[in-house]
């Protein structure tokens, strides 16, 4: 029996050691935004945060999130009322197919989430682990560069584990 | 015409709310009560008899409820030749060719099973190039080709060959014209076949029902296609197959035709009528799902030495793979626009599509165009260079023009798009003729490239198309369309157009999100980039009919006569007084007075579109009338080289695209980028790589690479350019496939003009680059 | 589902080896492991979390007393407090550029070794640097030096009872450069084409240069001691490189490729660490 937080909830669940937290979330919990779209880690579609940091859910054993805080997509939008990010994405254009649109979501999540304030590098470097067939991608990055500029004081918690920072890390 | 309130703004598209908060469903996000999900098994020989397969263990597998092999099942499939097989049968033509399938409770089942199954081949000689295929004594890929089932008067295969289909384009004196030009040039080119890589895979579930009914959820771009096939393919009526298409991840032409749907129904049948999905793995779409077609062209251009394109000369050679598909009419369209848009009175294209035994081929984005071109505009840089001539400067002398005719003999009219505005559009933004900026590094050199586009819808000559909008109590429209909004874009400029003609708000204009063949209207395909075009008409027809049953009601209501009145601002009222109206919720159900008598009845609009005047091509000379219209376009490109490494760094891409009117900037912008984003991939980095076996070496994303944020040119300028198109809504045509083709051609020219070495072969990777780079340094 | 099999997680690094053996797999981030799984390359009874193990969660970086890299320490992990220390900024460069953003929140320094992939990303610039794996077995704790650590393509010395503990770099000296250079077939994520990493220290005035994806195994040049003439220093490991290396043709790139590329990109980063002042701009 695994017990973890999904979206500020406790869940629990009896998984077998080779079901993936994709699957967990997808087939178990019926959070089907989080999206497969190969199965080995290359594509970003599966990304959620685990502990706070994005992960591809393709490549984690459900088992290993035993005790820690997953966040996906469905958590984004709080009590119906969209996120600045979730708002930037549609009003840059940045939504086409929508099939990456959640990992695209979470990785910037992340990125703000560790870094409220990312150069222009930074967020190319937090995006490219996600592929999208559809947009180019420049509306995305827009989106991004859209929520940093709407959002100048996010006060997000930083998890406990996470490693040290620097203000710029280009300096 | 009066200002437009909508059309033209950059209204954001309504799905983008479900998708940014995951709750937009895709196929494999459904679950229906009792699903079984499906396993594939596949062949690991590119060509072999199957000798014996044994299900016998798989059947008595945990949870397998059924296994199938091409032996249960005997139905050929095809779009406009009928030769492919749900599950092989008898003999195996390419390497990732289904072979058996299993349906089990879970996923987990289903494939535990599929490795009890037990397969002997056979192996037996394989053909993998097309021009080796077109030989005489090639292995046949399919011996039985004379007897299957196809369009007639349309596709011509060559019976005893590996030929699927053989098009001619015959105009003037080809051969004599290159005898009596003044410079010549002869080149070869090459395109690998390349996968559409949505990110969404393959995906759909069958039931099929009592009384020989079906039900099917599908991840494909064609509801009434997926329809039709699988009606005439299993002899069902129309209506017993019902088609829904929730949200799509994607397609680019590779969601075009059938995909796993009818290995669903297959299935579901044989489980007693439970749903069954099937779910390509990523590894599946590479190795088993269409790819777009390899193309070899040989051309042969001819010119004045004043700078006149006299002759053209093609052999095109597709590289179609082991089943027809799409690859047929992708023979014949890119044929009919094999010359680029040029005039040229001496042209003589053939186009071969050949069986090889590889992945097959299917409709991908600019549907060949893209592949042409690479020849093409490479080629006619290289005719302008022997004539010393600049390249824009010997296009603008040979662009096509009002009074010239195409190659099949269309009269370019006044109205069409206009080619030449493009080229002068990327020339000044690149700023052609001026030197480019001194690279940073000793080892980099610099260069500058164009190259131009054209493309037709290429559509059956009948291709229709139509729309329903049915007006709500509260006054609101809810649109009902066929084609699918797979990310492009359309249902919002759909949206707009109904806006605009029913003088609503966008806000009270809403899209019916999942197509269902027993619901919403018939529409053909959504390919071609007709979707706009034809849909926006058939949205303008179907909004005047609601206009004319409101004002029909109205009449009768107000006691006014039905000339008195207009629709504005979500309101029949007299034109005259505007004051005097009733608002469309007072209308929408029928109209009742103050008594209780009530007259007219739930408004719902229907409009439809077709194309017209379109011909079916001669048989021997390719002559007719195959495009609705031409949209044109230009890519103007600055590069920078490595030449030490050979990786090639894009500072600029210009691209100039004749949308007719463009009915929403936003997304216009984002069919651009996204276009030429993928363009890049083809000319960068994408493209199948096959064994001596051919097996494919790069099924994955490890191998198979797409661009990344991180691969994005440093700037992409996108030009829209409006001459309006005299029978398209609004002045629009189709942009959406346009901004991909010739992106390679241009990145090529640029390539020369920084090196001075012609590249011939796609991808241009670091490596080939370098490879020439080295070859030329050794000369 | 990525096939069956037991999975524990132990707490202590005795508890852990004692469960090693043939038929258990070392679970750290999954990356690869569970890419092979999903293949169907793998196929253990039982799969050890090492994440719970906390000296395996140890990472010590300071120029005083080198760099330990406990074997369940994330490359995020590792890039970020390089990066923030600003040391050895070569092996910061090499960790960063391995996959993603997502992928190096969860895989290892320590697995990239143990992957042995003849493209691991780590290993050129871990051999520069000197680097030594400890492993530890039911025979105790063994030191060796990373040199000699790969066997073959995807294999290592290692036995089945055997775990890496921790890399180690027992020295940083304060003037000590070092650099990476990768070839890849796009800016994206993307397994090495080829990689060459330099180290130089001005105070024992060797340079060291070693090449990935180019043979069976990550390769190391002899220690080249830089003379008056840094100019002649680099032709002659570039040459050396050239005649080191015994490259194959695979679906990323050709052997003529790699040999092509690979003088480029040692004569790239030799330059970073000769040249005054740390990494100039790219070229």
């Amino acid at each position: 029996m695994i017990r973890l937080t999904v979206n500020g909830r406790l869940e629990t669940a009896s998984v077998p050691a080779g079901l993936t937290l994709l699957e967990l979330l997808r087939d178990r919990f019926h959070l089907t935004g989080t999206k497969e779209g190969c199965g080995i880690g290359e594509c970003g579609a599966c990304t959620v945060l685990l502990d706070g940091l994005p992960v591809a859910s393709c490549l984690v054993l459900a088992v290993e999130a035993d005790g820690r805080t997953v966040e996906t997509i469905e958590g984004e939008a709080i009590g119906g009322e969209l996120s600045k990010l979730q708002k930037a994405f549609l009003e840059a254009g940045a939504v086409q197919c929508g099939f990456c649109t959640p990992g695209m979501i979470m990785s910037a999540r992340g990125l703000l989430r560790r870094n409220p304030r990312p150069s222009d590098d930074e967020i190319v470097e937090a995006m490219s682990g996600n592929l999208c067939r559809c947009t180019g991608y420049e509306a995305i990055l827009d989106a991004v560069r859209r929520a940093v500029e709407h959002d100048p004081s996010p006060s997000a918690p930083r998890h406990a584990h996470s490693p040290p920072q620097k203000e710029d890390r280009r300096a | 015409m009066p200002e437009l309130r909508v059309v033209g703004r950059p209204v954001l598209r309504d799905d983008a709310i479900e998708k940014v908060t995951g709750t937009a469903r895709y196929t494999t996000d459904l679950a229906l009560p009792g699903m079984l999900y499906a396993a594939i098994l596949t062949s690991p020989h590119a060509s072999a008899r199957i000798a014996r397969i044994d299900v016998a263990t798989a059947r008595g597998e945990p949870g397998v409820r059924a296994v199938l092999t091409g032996d249960d099942l005997d139905v050929l499939l095809g779009l406009y030749l009928r030769d492919k097989r749900i599950l092989a049968r008898g003999v195996v033509r390419y390497q990732g060719e289904p072979v058996a399938a299993v349906a089990a409770d879970t996923l987990d089942e289903a494939r535990s099973a599929l490795r009890k199954i037990r397969v002997d081949y056979e192996e037996l000689p394989a053909v993998f190039d097309a021009r080796a295929a077109m030989a005489p004594g090639a292995p046949r890929v399919h011996p039985e080709l004379a007897t299957y089932e196809r369009m007639r008067g349309v596709f011509f295969p060559e019976a005893g060959t590996n030929v699927a289909h053989h098009q001619k384009i015959r105009r003037g004196d080809a051969a004599a014209a290159l005898d009596a030009a003044d410079v010549r040039i002869e080149a070869t080119f090459d395109n690998p076949p390349v996968q559409h890589v949505p990110l969404e895979t393959h995906a759909a579930i069958a039931q099929a029902l009592p009384a020989d009914r079906v039900e099917v959820w599908t991840s494909s771009q064609s509801p009434y296609t997926v329809r039709h096939l699988l009606a005439h393919a299993f002899g069902l009526p129309h209506a017993s197959v019902r088609v829904h298409v929730p949200y799509v991840g994607g397609g680019f032409g590779g969601k075009a035709g059938l995909g796993v749907e009818p290995l669903a129904y297959v299935l579901s049948k044989a489980c007693g009528g439970r749903p069954v999905l099937v779910s390509m793995t990523r590894e599946q779409e590479f190795n088993t799902m269409p790819s777009r077609q390899g193309l070899t062209s040989t051309l042969r251009l001819g010119a004045t030495r004043d700078g006149r394109l006299t002759a053209l000369e093609a052999t095109y050679v597709w590289d179609a793979g082991a089943y027809a598909d799409y690859g047929v009419n992708i023979g014949r369209a890119a044929a009919y626009a094999g010359a680029g848009p040029y005039a040229v009175d001496n042209c003589s294209i053939d186009s071969y599509v050949v069986y090889t035994n590889k992945v097959y081929g299917t409709a991908f984005r600019g549907f060949g165009h893209l592949e042409v071109l690479w020849g093409v505009e490479r080629a006619i840089d290289r005719l302008a260079r022997a004539l010393d001539l600049d390249p824009v400067e010997f296009r603008r002398r040979n662009l096509l023009r009002s009074g010239d005719t195409t190659i099949t003999g269309e009269p370019i009219a006044v109205g069409h798009g206009s080619p030449r505005k493009c080229l002068e559009a990327v020339a000044q933004a690149i700023g052609w003729g001026l030197p480019p900026l001194p690279p940073d590094a000793p080892n980099k050199v610099r260069g500058k490239g164009v190259a131009m586009l054209h493309k037709a819808p290429a559509m059956p000559t009948n291709t229709s198309c139509a729309a329903v909008i049915k007006l709500d109590e509260d006054g609101a429209a809810d649109l009902l369309v066929s084609g699918v909004d797979y990310g492009q874009g359309t249902y919002t400029v759909l949206r707009q157009i109904a806006a605009e003609e029913l003088s609503l708000p966008i806000e009270k204009v809403h899209a019916v999100w999942d197509c269902d063949t027993a619901m919403t209207p018939y529409d053909w395909q959504t390919v071609a980039s007709r979707f706009a075009y034809m849909g926006g008409n058939a949205v303008i027809a179907a909004a005047a009919d609601c206009r004319r049953q409101l004002i029909d009601t109205a009449a009768n209501a107000l006691g006014v006569p039905a000339e008195a009145l207009v629709c504005r601002d979500g309101r029949v009222c007299v034109a005259s007084d505007e004051g005097r109206g009733l608002e469309y919720r007072q209308l929408a159900l029928g109209f009742t007075f103050p008594n209780g008598n009530a007259i007219g009845g739930p408004i719902i609009g229907h409009g439809r579109s077709i194309a017209t005047g379109l011909t079916n091509l001669d048989p021997e000379t390719g002559q007719g009338r195959p495009a609705q219209f031409w949209t044109y376009g230009a890519h103007a490109v600055e590069i920078e080289v490595d030449t030490e490494t050979g990786e090639i760094t894009v500072l600029r891409l210009v691209t100039a695209v004749d949308a007719g009117k463009v009915l929403n900037p936003l997304l216009c912008r984002g069919q651009i980028v996204g276009g030429v984003v993928q363009g890049l991939g083809s000319a960068l980095l994408e493209g199948f790589q096959f064994d001596e076996r051919g097996r494919l070496m790069n099924p994955s994303f490890v191998d198979y690479k797409i661009a990344t944020a991180k691969d994005l040119p440093r700037e992409i300028v996108p030009i829209m350019i409006e001459n309006p198109q005299p029978d398209g809504p609004y002045g629009a045509r189709g942009v959406a496939e346009h901004p991909m083709i010739s992106v390679p051609s241009a990145l090529g020219n640029a390539l020369f003009d920084a090196l001075g070495i012609d590249f011939s072969s796609l991808p241009l990777t670091p490596e080939r680059v370098l490879g020439k780079i080295l070859e030329a340094g050794s000369r | 589902m990525l096939g069956r099999f037991d999975y524990v997680s132990p707490a202590t690094l005795d508890d852990a080896v004692r469960r090693l053996g043939p038929g258990v797999a070392i679970l750290a981030g999954g990356t690869d492991l569970l890419v092979d799984l999903r293949a169907g390359r793998a196929s253990p009874s039982l799969l050890v979390d090492i994440k719970h193990v906390d000296v395996l969660q140890r990472l010590e970086v300071s120029s005083a007393r080198g760099i330990a890299v406990g074997a369940a320490v994330s490359l995020s992990r590792l890039v970020d407090t390089l990066r923030a220390l600003g040391l050895a900024s070569g092996l910061a460069e090499a960790a960063s550029a391995i996959a993603t953003v997502q992928l190096r929140h969860r895989a290892t320094a320590v697995g990239n070794l143990c992957n042995a992939s003849p493209a691991a990303d780590l290993a050129p610039i871990l051999l520069v640097l000197d680097a030594q794996v400890a492993v530890t077995g039911p025979r105790g704790e063994r030191v060796l030096p990373l040199d000699g650590f790969f066997v073959g393509a995807k294999r290592t010395c290692l036995a089945a009872d055997e775990i890496v503990t921790e890399i180690r770099i027992p020295k940083l000296d304060v003037d000590l450069r070092s650099a990476f250079r990768k070839q890849q077939r796009l800016r994206g994520h993307d397994l090495a084409v080829a990689s060459a990493a330099a180290a130089f220290s001005a105070s024992d005035g060797l340079l060291r240069v070693a090449i990935g994806s180019c043979a069976p195994t990550p390769l190391l040049l002899p220690p080249l001691r830089v003379g008056r003439s840094p100019e002649a220093s680099v032709d002659e490991v570039v040459a050396l490189a050239s005649q080191s290396i015994s490259p194959i043709s695979d679906a990323r790139s050709s052997a003529a490729y790699r040999a092509a590329v690979v003088p480029v990109l040692v004569r790239r980063a030799v330059l970073d660490v000769l040249k005054e002042g740390g990494r100039p701009s790219t070229p």
